[in-house]
């Protein structure tokens, strides 16, 4: 299958007063025309930071990106020029935040936020634009689409301006969503609606998405593949299934072990992983996670940190991966 | 219930006035933030209270505590009712009812180091003297799991789970019986969720302390908790043992909460079907008539905007305010 | 293998420590024009405190055989009509300015400060009483009310202080109550109240140390202007009574001599003018420096 986007060893790191802090270090993936991938990991594990490296939306300073390909659609996007990678974002790549009130413009109506892109990237004219604004706002479920329209971000309930998000994101047909914890900051019941949504688009639009979030529910409901981040790079990837019911990584595997299950039987005690994330800017020696790893043992320090193949497609840094947790536990 | 009953809410209601003016403030309306609510929290339990954003469950934590003063009900700690206490009653009582907030960053004051924190309430109880005070506050770190040697630090100078191991100390240092935990582990990550949580276990295990736990995650909520209950537009809708509720959801809107949970297993997922409600949350302002939840509602049938369903007992410690049940119905409307 | 049941390790912190005001410093010694104007502000003080040393003149001794003299070895910026020496003058008048840039914020802090804290505090309808009050004050034009407050209480140089003071504390008033305010909502206000703490703890331990920040800010600003004050109050006759020396009442009796002396208002405007400049510097580097929202 012929990837959509190929993210090779893509560095950014921030320079502040606390010294070089590695948000991302040497990370690589691939998506798929048409694929969902999720990137999961904990805050400052550098997910959000590598999304916007592909659309080079870092605040520069005090961040640079340092090195890195990300190839899309046959082109380095790290070497396009800065007017044609405006074209590319909201054209080619949209992108969907947490907080749909960041990404708004509080003074323009909803629908002039939309009819702007698509004057601007689809080059239509403010009539068809409307039109299809419209259209845009009653595909994603917005009741009473063309009053909606004019009303003001502020008039809309969360759930609403995410709906908005979206159109605004389907409105130049892009090939690729990035949606940064879309669903974070609503409702279990409006995450559940939109959560369908986002899926009966990406399939009827044939869109690929990358899935930023560090809920691990939304992961198992909506992506295919799984790249799994701790302290800036990605420590295990792989098919969802494959990663969800066979993890090869110690932190994946405490993350699964940590979050209580609805479909189980309650556990008298949670299994935390203990310990804190590290420090970006001073980080151990080898596995950024040994501190914190209930597998350590003493060749941990020394060892390369190069994704392993240890099942068909399915990827770990863990020196000891190929084991999985059975014989983990054992010594 | 009988004695070993901590805290009774009965008939609690908060109506918020929306005034408009400037010098002449008129009422131009009233935010029904919680619209009669009743439960009682046993010694040594968890009472879990769940809804979404808006549903109310955070200021009936403050009515509670008495940070807001219900405009109707009463709200009994260990017999007395808090509301007709004046400031300086409340003062009295306040070291044995404590508060866990939801944002362990914004919760500390920027200024003090973790040491003044966890002596803050000491110091205002009048029982910071000496050496005792000292080792007090080092015991306190130790068992919230913060080595003494951090007394001196900052909170920014803290992880965000760290800072919620200082909110829970500074909740603990008075000895309460019985804390509000207002969403205490929402704004941290799943890892560490998961040590909060377990320490919270532990210290209920330890000291007997029964806590009202507020949150809108479930799974987190039947981890924690021995009852739950479920609230909608300011009022309950379902309340029941832990086991009963999450097996045998009665209302719709519980049903449609559970299945709503994403759960974190792929193949699960493939095989689930979420019940997805329709449109959203109602503004509490203007809230429907009948059953709240009625336009919402999958199962919603003929009386239901019309006829206000009640809280009552469907079985053993199950109640449930939902017209599809006959205890619900209100008297003076026979189903 | 009993790791389960032991509380969480915890992670060393490996980074420099900072403290709030510890980081606010080492923001402002960043700022180059902060600094400078923080230097500019001690050397003034210290001549200032210092002048006996500095000159052997009194500002008020008369050397009638040497009047309106330009720059000499004796006299390094000149004399005036009287044959006093005019860096002599400066000095001591530097004194005044000093005194009423800072006495006149002390004032400030004393009024404004309670009050906006208690308004905001409080609330309600006292809030809205004091508030009320304050937009009169704010609305009464300035140097009439320094006139009046002249007029009514007399000349001595307190009396100097106390009008710019009470024509300034509304600004700190608007300003604390404003950040009480917002604080107020805050979770650690509510996390002392649950302790039981009074209103009045509340307002003294976490409400105003946590305003003090911009309030500081505003302090620093409002010196040049007392200091501009002063001198213009002098200028029209109405500050500080001759001989004691001030910069603005050296340039209104310069101002006659222009074109025998201009040293006598060059000399006196300029230390106006770099004073003023010095504070505006150092606020605007404090303004950075307390700002929250820059730390990282």
């Amino acid at each position: 299958m012929a990837d959509l986007l190929q993210v090779r060893d893509l560095t950014t790191h921030f320079f502040t007063r606390d010294g070089e802090v590695g948000a991302v270090d040497g990370v690589s993936y691939s998506v798929a025309a048409g694929e969902t991938i999720a990137l999961v990991g904990e805050s400052g594990c550098g997910k959000t930071v590598s999304a916007l490296s592909i659309v080079r939306l870092i605040p520069e300073p005090p961040g640079r990106i340092l090195s890195g390909k990300v190839l899309f659609d046959g082109a380095d996007l790290l070497q396009l020029p800065a007017d044609e990678m405006r074209l590319v974002r909201g054209g080619k790549i949209a992108m969907i935040f947490q907080e749909p009130m960041t990404s708004l413009n509080p003074v323009l109506t909803v629908g002039r936020q939309i009819t702007e892109a698509l004057e601007l990237h689809q080059h239509m004219n403010r009539q068809d634009a409307f039109r299809e604004t419209v259209r845009l706002l009653k595909l994603v479920g917005i009741p009473n689409a063309d009053q909606r329209a004019r009303s003001y971000p502020h008039h809309l309930s969360g759930g609403m301006r995410q709906r908005v998000m979206i159109a605004m994101a389907i409105s130049c047909k892009p090939k690729l969503i990035i949606a940064d914890e879309p669903t974070t900051a609503l409702d279990v019941t409006i995450q559940a609606q939109l959560l369908e949504l986002m899926r009966s688009i990406a399939r009827d639009l044939g869109t690929a998405t990358i899935l930023i979030t560090h809920n691990l529910g939304v992961v198992a409901r909506y992506a295919r593949r799984v790249y799994v981040m701790y302290a800036g790079k990605i420590v295990e990837h792989g098919p969802a299934l494959a990663v969800y019911h066979d993890p090869r990584h110690p932190y994946t595997v405490g993350l699964l072990a940590s979050v209580p299950r609805l479909d189980e039987p309650r556990k008298t005690r949670l299994a935390p992983i203990e310990g804190q994330p590290p420090d970006l800017v001073s980080l151990p020696r080898g596995c950024a996670f040994q501190a914190r790893c209930s597998f350590y043992s003493g060749g941990c320090e020394g060892q390369a940190l190069d994704l392993l193949e240890v099942s068909p497609g399915h990827y770990s840094v863990c020196w000891q991966g190929r084991k999985g947790r059975e014989e983990w536990a054992k010594t | 219930m009988g004695e070993d009953v901590v805290v009774r809410v009965a008939g609690l209601a908060m109506h918020f006035p929306i005034t408009s003016g400037l010098f002449l403030q008129r009422k131009i309306g009233l935010v029904k933030a919680v619209d009669g609510v009743s439960f009682a929290v046993r010694k040594g339990e968890t009472l879990g209270l769940v809804g979404e954003s808006g549903c109310g469950k955070t200021t009936v934590g403050k009515c509670v505590l008495q940070l807001y003063r219900p405009t109707s009900g009463s709200v009994f700690f260990e017999g007395q009712d808090l509301c007709r206490m004046s400031e300086g009653q409340l003062r009295q009582v306040r070291p044995r009812m404590q508060l866990i907030f939801q944002d362990p960053g914004e919760s500390l004051d920027p200024r003090f180091t973790a040491a003044d924190i966890v002596g803050e309430p000491m110091w205002i109880q009048g029982k910071a003297q000496g050496p005792a005070y000292r080792e007090r506050i080092a015991e306190l770190l130790s068992i919230v799991g913060l080595a003494p040697y951090m007394a001196d630090r900052y909170p920014h100078e803290f992880s965000g789970g760290q800072r919620q191991r200082l909110g829970v100390a500074r909740a603990l240092a008075l000895e309460p019986t019985f804390i509000v935990c207002d969403e205490p582990v929402s704004a941290l990550d799943v890892s560490i969720q998961a040590q909060i949580i377990n320490l919270l276990d532990d210290l209920q295990q330890k000291y007997g302390i029964a806590y009202l736990f507020i949150a809108h995650d479930l799974s987190v909520v039947r981890h924690l908790s021995d009852r739950v209950a479920v609230m909608y537009l300011g009022k309950i809708a379902e309340i029941a043992g832990r086991d009963a509720l999450y097996q045998e959801p009665l209302h719709p809107y519980t049903q449609a909460l559970l299945s709503a949970v994403p759960i974190p297993d792929p193949a699960v997922e493939a095989k689930r079907v979420p019940i997805i409600l329709k449109g959203e949350v109602p503004s509490p302002i203007n809230p429907p008539s009948g059953c709240v939840f009625h336009p919402r509602c999958p199962k919603a049938f003929g009386p239901c905007p019309t006829v206000v369903p009640v809280l009552a007992d469907v079985s053993q410690d199950h109640q449930v305010s939902c017209l599809l049940y006959p205890p619900s119905w209100p008297p003076s409307a026979p189903p | 293998m009993t790791e389960a049941a032991a509380p969480a390790p915890v992670a060393t912190v490996t980074r420099p420590r900072h403290t709030l005001w510890g980081d606010a410093w080492t923001r402002l010694r960043r700022n180059r024009l902060a600094i400078a104007g923080g230097s500019v502000i001690i050397v003034v003080a210290l001549a200032a405190i210092f002048s006996p040393l500095i000159t052997p003149y009194g500002f008020a001794d008369q050397d009638l055989n040497s009047i309106m003299l330009g720059p000499t070895l004796a006299h390094p910026l000149g004399t005036d009509e009287l044959g006093r020496d005019v860096l002599a003058r400066l000095l001591y008048g530097a004194r005044t300015s000093l005194a009423v840039g800072v006495f006149t914020q002390i004032i400030v802090v004393l009024i404004g400060l309670p009050l906006g804290a208690i308004a905001g505090a409080v609330g309600g309808r006292l809030d809205n009483m004091l508030m009320r009050f304050v937009d009169v004050m704010y609305a009464f034009p300035d140097i009439l009310l320094i006139i009046l407050l002249r007029a009514v209480f007399g000349g001595s140089i307190f009396m100097i202080f106390l009008a710019i003071g009470l024509v300034a504390w509304v600004n700190i008033a608007r300003l604390t109550r404003g950040q009480v305010m917002s604080l107020k909502g805050r979770d650690f206000i509510t996390a002392a109240r649950v302790m039981g703490g009074s209103q009045r703890y509340v307002m003294l331990r976490h409400l105003v140390p946590n305003s003090l920040g911009p309030i500081i800010v505003v302090l620093t600003f409002n010196v040049p202007r007392a200091i501009f004050a002063e001198a213009a109050l002098s200028y029209i006759g109405i500050g500080v009574r001759p001989p004691t020396p001030s910069w603005g009442a050296m340039i209104r009796d310069g101002y006659d001599l222009i074109f025998a002396n201009s040293n006598l208002v060059l000399f006196p405007a300029l230390s106006v003018g770099v004073l003023m400049l010095a504070f505006t510097f150092l606020g605007d580097g404090l303004r950075d420096a307390l700002d929250p929202r820059l730390r990282r």
